[in-house]
């Protein structure tokens, strides 16, 4: 499995090597704004970006949300801290869909443009991680996802992103979006990076409780298994292509299975209830004193002082606080919130039934990289239906992988592969065989050694 | 969403929209809370509420202060009088 990690610090480097990449960085942010700031200095190590939720000490944290500006976490999130600091170099936080609440990475000022087309979007809500990888050569960024805020990116930017087990990475120092749909992720250029940084940063942690640690297995199947209902919608050229690539893999020896999930379409409202409810708590803490930007006039009434505050939110935040907070409500809960909890119970038993026979495979998203123009203006059900596909694993926990299997239009599709809890690296390793015979394409290589 | 109960939900969680934001707010809220009730057609009565997705088992720290590491660190990120951070009349 290519992996550069180690070849890249046992390698010989110029002695401007450092200067040269932050020089590169920099006139690549500058055009597709993938960085909330440029670094000051990058160590010797391994490249590695960090996505805005995700706490790194002394850095701005702001998740990419004006109701954090100057947010400065005194600690670093346990993932940050597994990365050994003499292996691993800093390059700057990824900017992002506020809080991780969109599909295409535009919810945030200056948002990324895609390293393919600037015309289009990256892809959310982890759109500057994406963005980072898909123009820096040798680089890993810890990334997040809550109903496919890494798979999403990764596709549209042509790049490898994991989203492991839900718990097999602790969230200490995540900025929560939804606690129970939460997991820290890896995005790079090849299945081998991941699987190194994945093994440093997965485990146990005392500091959050959610985290576990059951062993991570490759239960690698032969058998793929693709669910009929989810290729519903899918434009027609990712279709043909989707078909061309089953024939690959058939070559190559896998045997392809169609099956049927019942009302697996529900996964999405399923997912949208859940998350906004779980949203519209966390977000009950950002209230103009305590973290970030703040309401000076102190002589303001306690509702007026959090009203202005939380004026700070983009509009989806709001419209999301505002529907999660309602299916909360009293005498609703039972219809929406527990109903979603069931729902999510009954798909984690029929998935997982799908998920012991192989391996579910997938187109990740429906679209091409759409226009940002377009992407901005459909309304909220058209977008969220957007993520019909990165959805069911996300919801469920299950770990699963992106990566690109062809270009069309010069833009990168990519294909979603799922597995069943804590087999991982069945996922890993099955990207990992695709790129042994499949070479993936950059338009920049910032830091090429 | 019926008449008023909008701003009530607004109220509890202390969102203010201007009357433009309200206007887009209100109808897309519609739209979706109409989407969200198409999971009444699903028969899942006899499942468990799912809190996680994974079984995780009991964890329980013990009942004890722990020092955080970085006190003045996080205090930065609020105005401080004599150590207190300083918030809004109740």
């Amino acid at each position: 499995m290519k992996c550069d990690i180690k070849s890249f610090l046992d390698a010989e480097k110029p002695d401007d090597y450092q200067e040269r990449l932050k020089e590169e960085i920099g006139a690549l942010n500058a055009k597709f704004h993938m960085l909330t700031a440029a670094v000051n200095s990058i160590g010797s190590g391994f490249p590695f970006s960090v996505k805005d939720n995700i706490c790194v000490k002394g850095v701005e944290a702001s998740a990419s949300s004006r109701i954090l500006s100057g947010y400065v976490p005194p600690f670093n999130a346990t993932a940050i801290e597994r990365l050994p600091k003499e292996s691993f170099a800093f390059i700057g936080k990824t900017k992002m869909d506020e809080f991780g609440l969109g599909t295409f990475g535009i919810n945030c000022d200056d948002h990324p443009l895609n390293p393919f087309d600037e015309k289009r979007v990256t892809g959310g809500s982890s759109a500057g991680s994406a963005a980072a990888t898909a123009v820096i050569k040798h680089h890993v960024s810890i990334a997040e996802s809550t109903g496919g805020s890494i798979s999403c990116p990764a596709s549209f930017c042509g790049v490898v992103g994991f989203t492991p087990t839900y718990g097999a990475v602790s969230r200490y120092g995540l900025i929560d979006y939804a606690n129970s749909l939460d997991k820290i992720g890896i995005m790079s250029r090849s299945a081998g990076n991941i699987k190194y940084v994945f093994d440093l940063i997965r485990g146990e942690d005392p500091r959050d409780s959610t985290s576990v640690s059951t062993e991570i297995s490759n239960r690698h199947s032969k058998n793929l298994i693709v669910i009929d209902q989810l290729m519903d919608g899918i434009d027609q050229r990712i279709l043909k292509s989707f078909d061309r690539f089953l024939s690959k893999l058939q070559s190559l020896g896998y045997s392809i299975e169609h099956r049927s999930i019942p009302f697996i379409e529900k996964s999405i409202p399923t997912y949208y209830i859940i998350s906004m409810a779980e949203a519209s708590t966390n977000l009950a803490k950002y209230t103009g004193f305590k973290y970030g930007h703040k309401i000076t006039d102190f002589s303001k009434g306690y509702n007026d002082f959090f009203s202005d505050a939380r004026d700070s939110f983009g509009m989806e935040a709001k419209r999301r606080v505002v529907l999660g907070t309602f299916v909360r409500s009293a005498g609703l809960k039972g219809r929406y919130y527990e109903k979603a909890l069931r729902l999510r119970s009954m798909f984690i038993e029929k998935l997982s039934e799908t998920l012991s026979a192989g391996l579910i495979i997938s187109p990740t998203m429906p679209s091409l990289a759409p226009k940002i123009k377009d992407a901005g203006s459909l309304d909220p059900i058209a977008t969220y239906s957007m993520d019909s596909i990165t959805i069911p694993p996300n919801l469920c926990g299950f770990p699963h992988i992106s990566f690109p299997f062809d270009y069309i239009d010069g833009m990168p599709v990519g294909a979603q592969a799922v597995s069943g809890h804590f087999n991982d690296y069945s996922v890993i390793d099955f990207a990992g065989e695709w790129e042994e015979q499949f070479e993936y394409k950059f338009n920049y290589n910032a830091g090429a050694l | 969403m019926e008449n008023g109960y909008l701003e009530r939900v607004l109220a509890t969680c202390r969102i203010k929209l201007t009357q433009d934001e309200f206007n887009k707010i209100s109808k897309d809220i519609d739209e979706i809370l109409g989407y969200f009730d198409t999971i009444s057609e699903t028969d899942c009565d006899s499942y468990d509420p799912a809190f996680q997705p994974i079984t995780i088992p009991p964890k329980l720290r013990d009942d004890k202060a722990d020092a955080f590491g970085d006190v003045p660190g996080l205090l930065k990120n609020s105005k401080i009088y004599r150590f207190y951070v300083v918030g809004p009349k109740v």
